[in-house]
């Protein structure tokens, strides 16, 4: 961010904060982000696997897979995986529920995203752990249109 | 004729004086290279025999910097001046730089090292300043720690000029070329440790040195895109449904197989059709006679009235509105004041007409797709050779010539991309070279959207404007093009330059009952951004109905324009910069009129004067004075330049129209659509006043003020009737 940015924000004037809706959506903190879901838990890197292009020309249907390792046991298994937009105006993309009597965790789908952002997938476990992988994606613009 | 005046407020707050740039501070001729990869073998990019210190500097042997540039030239200087920004940090001799581009592909290959290629919003040097100056200060400290550690000397002891590090206590000396092995292998400073130039320090920034790719322009070496020439490659010329949003049904292949060089015809998506062929003009030749069917759906009862009767229905409506500012009571104050003022403003679709028609080489086999492409956006070009081949972003490449023309046609729209990857895909391994007719072009264009502006003033018995309501009806580029940037239904974006957000586009008068909405009202035609965007008409639509206040109160335009704008000092010091240079308070030869206006664009500030004279229905436009704050001037000669090309720009949109009739668009080349011509282009005077205090944009925000202060000047040698319907023609005037 740069001093002018800064001082915008210091004054309260940065956009998202004025009386007027902001010019761009603004990206949410990770934590922020995630805080919903996960709570005071800790979350860690690993299992999740997210395979998402680095670019994307229009952010109107991009194509990503998530897969997450798991026995998909009874006693070890994935409980859910949610695909979360730190940019969108609703950051949860997808929730999928699974259960021991799913084979494995792979799935492969379409998402709409509103600009350039990082995208993450969150996956619980039958422990009660979080597990997370996240993509940044560029999602190019039209020419003029400032600050994408 | 043109002059420049540099109004260093630094120095002028210093020296108070000014300084005229000439050609004796155009100086520090240059033998350059320029090296652009037309086909990479690799995603590694080559280090053209030298050591590579950082990602945007490579030093060579003989003490040659190369500099890379991430963004893309279309004439408006960007990478001089992004190379004179890494060169006065690295603290090499100018005279020994040369630029190397480089690809998407090799930019993703190194984690997007070199960051956004996007070359639009008038950001190139605005948003990258502060990294690209810091790779080259990373270079320099680099290589002196290099000489340092040869020498066994403290890296403070150690000074440099021109890429000579010399160390004064022992009187040794070398240079860039011999230490960059050496440096190259030194871990890189840690970015927060970088202290940046002051401007006062400045040697090879706010200097105007001779522009890097002049001479390959001048005697026609430089190759665009349309010259891309590979070997076995086929032509391609394109029809789409010449009604936006109708279907291409069918086509009659036979009528035109047997005409000689043509190779196939071909269905390239829902809407367009294709013909292959040895050369352009039989491809071309071919298609003009080739039966199609199309199936134009319900836009083919859309033309200009229908399009403007559903926008001036916006005007007035309760429906799909909303105020972007909303303060004190702007109803009561128009009610109780002393004079009430009301216009309605129109400006038309324009088309970009890039002197380059839209192109695109393509060659796609099953595991590789490359294009050849004139882009303002190399890695959108990428993105969507990808999303049409299946194939990963790695197997792609796109290749970015210099552009004719941008003017934000070829940013994130890669319709021309995807047409040429289509095509070629069906031809795999072929080299399918797709160009765009001048007719294709300026009837599929994404056009400068469509508005009209309703306005109403009240002023009181001192003639002070007490209520100002604003209400923009017109289409919305974002709903077009990018949807997501239009939040809970509202689109600030087409209501840009009368923010009350500092720092971007910022209204600059104060009024103490305001109003601003937006009513938006889309149509079928395809809209986008067109350099300056919606500064362009805003200023047109505020600027213009401020003259017809400040008429209603009696007041001189600049006096009024000083009062509403006090309490914005920057806004005010370019109107004060234009009317000091343009000498408002002189009086003009008989016959001659003058208009001002003034606006803010892409954190600019800017302010026109223009001065005409009119005979008959013929307008002509003697003298135009531009002011511009941008911040700081990286390069005052080609911000100058930049400023003419506004003029000229901006002398487009007063004569330009693209209307429609059945659905279409009428104006299909140049003989029905004017574009500024040499004769009539005034003597053009600019005037920079950086104040060093942030970095703005120039080449859009220098536009939107130019038409506004032609119309003023219209008006006022009409005895104050305006203009208010453009282009010109609608009052049956012409730019002569």
């Amino acid at each position: 961010m740069n001093l002018r940015r800064r001082l915008l924000w210091a004054l309260g004037l940065g956009w998202g904060w004025g009386a007027t809706p902001a010019l761009f959506a603004q990206h949410v903190p990770q934590e922020r982000l995630l805080q919903p879901y996960v709570g005071v838990n800790a979350v860690q890197k690993g299992r999740v696997k997210l395979e998402i292009a680095r670019l994307a020309d229009n952010g109107f249907n991009v194509p990503l897979k998530v897969s997450v390792a798991s026995p998909m046991t009874a006693q070890d298994h994935v409980r859910r995986l949610l695909l979360l937009s730190n940019r969108n105006p609703r950051p949860l993309m997808a929730a999928f529920e699974f259960g021991p009597s799913s084979d494995q965790v792979s799935i492969a789908t379409r998402v709409r995203l509103g600009g350039s952002q990082t995208v993450y997938a969150l996956a619980q476990t039958s422990d009660g752990l979080w597990w997370l992988d996240s993509a940044e994606v560029e999602v190019t613009e039209s020419a003029c249109l400032d600050q994408t | 004729m043109t002059t420049t005046t540099m109004k260093n407020q630094n120095q002028v707050a210093l020296t108070r004086r000014q300084f005229v740039v000439s050609s004796a501070l155009a100086s520090g001729g240059l033998a350059l290279g320029f090296h652009f990869p037309a086909a990479a073998q690799s995603n590694e990019l080559s280090t053209l025999g030298g050591s590579e210190i950082n990602a945007w500097v490579v030093v060579r042997p003989d003490d040659s910097c190369v500099i890379r540039i991430a963004r893309a030239e279309m004439g408006q200087g960007t990478h001089t001046g992004l190379a004179q920004l890494v060169a006065e940090e690295l603290e090499c001799d100018w005279a020994k730089v040369s630029l190397q581009t480089f690809t998407p592909g090799q930019n993703l290959a190194r984690k997007r090292v070199w960051r956004n290629m996007s070359t639009g919003g008038s950001r190139g040097i605005r948003e990258s300043h502060e990294y690209v100056r810091q790779g080259g200060a990373a270079a320099r400290i680099m290589l002196l720690q290099a000489a340092a550690a040869e020498w066994k000397v403290p890296v403070t002891e150690l000074s440099v000029e021109k890429g000579v590090v010399t160390h004064a206590a022992s009187g040794k000396a070398t240079s860039y070329g011999k230490l960059a092995s050496q440096a190259s292998k030194l871990p890189a400073p840690d970015p927060k440790s970088i202290v940046l130039k002051h401007p006062k320090d400045w040697k090879i920034l706010g200097k105007s040195p001779r522009r890097l790719d002049t001479a390959p322009k001048v005697n026609g070496s430089l190759k665009y895109g349309i010259d891309t020439v590979l070997p076995g490659m086929q032509y391609a010329a394109i029809k789409a449904c010449p009604v936006f949003g109708g279907k291409l049904v069918s086509f009659d292949a036979s009528k035109i197989s047997s005409r000689r060089g043509i190779k196939a015809v071909v269905r390239v998506d829902d809407e367009s059709v294709a013909v292959l062929a040895d050369s352009f003009w039989r491809a071309k030749s071919a298609l003009e006679v080739l039966p199609i069917t199309w199936d134009f759906g319900p836009n083919g009862k859309e033309s200009s009235a229908t399009i403007a009767e559903r926008l001036r229905e916006g005007l007035t409506s309760t429906n799909n509105v909303f105020a972007d500012i909303d303060q004190g009571n702007v109803a009561e104050a128009i009610q109780g004041a002393a004079k009430k003022i009301e216009a309605v403003y129109g400006t038309p679709f324009v088309s970009h007409a890039c002197m380059e028609p839209m192109n695109c080489t393509a060659r796609v086999t099953a595991d590789r797709a490359e294009v050849w492409v004139p882009s303002q956006n190399a890695e959108a070009s990428l993105a969507a050779l990808a999303a049409v081949t299946g194939l990963p972003l790695e197997k792609c490449e796109a290749y970015n010539p210099p552009l004719g023309g941008g003017f934000g046609r070829r940013g994130g729209t890669q319709d021309y991309v995807r047409q040429a990857a289509l095509i070629a895909k069906q031809f795999p391994g072929t080299p399918v070279k797709l160009i765009w007719t001048r007719e294709e072009d300026m009837t599929h264009d994404y056009f400068r959207p469509i508005g009209q502006c309703r306005l109403v003033a009240g002023i009181d018995a001192k003639g002070d404007m007490v209520g100002l309501h604003l209400r923009v009806s017109g289409q919305s580029i974002n709903a077009y093009v990018s949807p997501h940037n239009i939040i809970d239904g509202k689109d600030r974006r087409q209501l840009q330059g009368y923010w009350k957000d500092p720092g971007e586009s910022q209204l600059g008068y104060t009024v103490p009952n305001l109003k601003v909405e937006y009513a938006m009202r889309n149509t079928h035609v395809p809209v986008g951004p067109w350099r300056g965007v919606n500064t362009n008409q805003n200023a047109i639509y505020l600027e213009c109905f401020i003259d017809e206040v400040a008429k209603a109160a009696g007041k001189d335009p600049l006096t009024f324009r000083r009062n509403l704008i006090k309490n914005h000092p920057k806004h005010l010091g370019v109107l004060d910069a234009v009317a000091d240079k343009g000498g408002w308070d002189k009086p003009l030869a008989p016959g001659m009129f003058r208009g001002i206006a003034q606006f803010m664009g892409y954190g600019s500030y800017t302010a026109a004067i223009a001065e005409v004279s009119i005979k008959g229905n013929d307008v002509k436009v003697h003298r135009v004075i531009l002011a511009t704050n941008c911040g700081h001037a990286v390069n005052p000669v080609q911000i100058a330049s930049q400023i003419e090309g506004s003029v000229a720009y901006g002398m487009d949109s007063l004569q330009s129209e693209s209307s429609v009739k059945d659905g279409r668009i009428v104006e299909k080349n140049f003989d029905t659509y004017p574009i500024a011509r040499m004769y009539q282009m005034p003597k053009i005077e600019s005037v920079i006043a950086p104040t060093y205090d942030f970095w703005g944009g120039v080449g859009e925000p220098t536009i939107c003020v130019v038409a506004p202060a032609i119309l003023n000047a219209i008006a006022a040698a009409r005895g104050g009737k305006p203009v208010r319907m453009l282009p010109l023609k609608n009052e049956g005037l012409r730019l002569v």
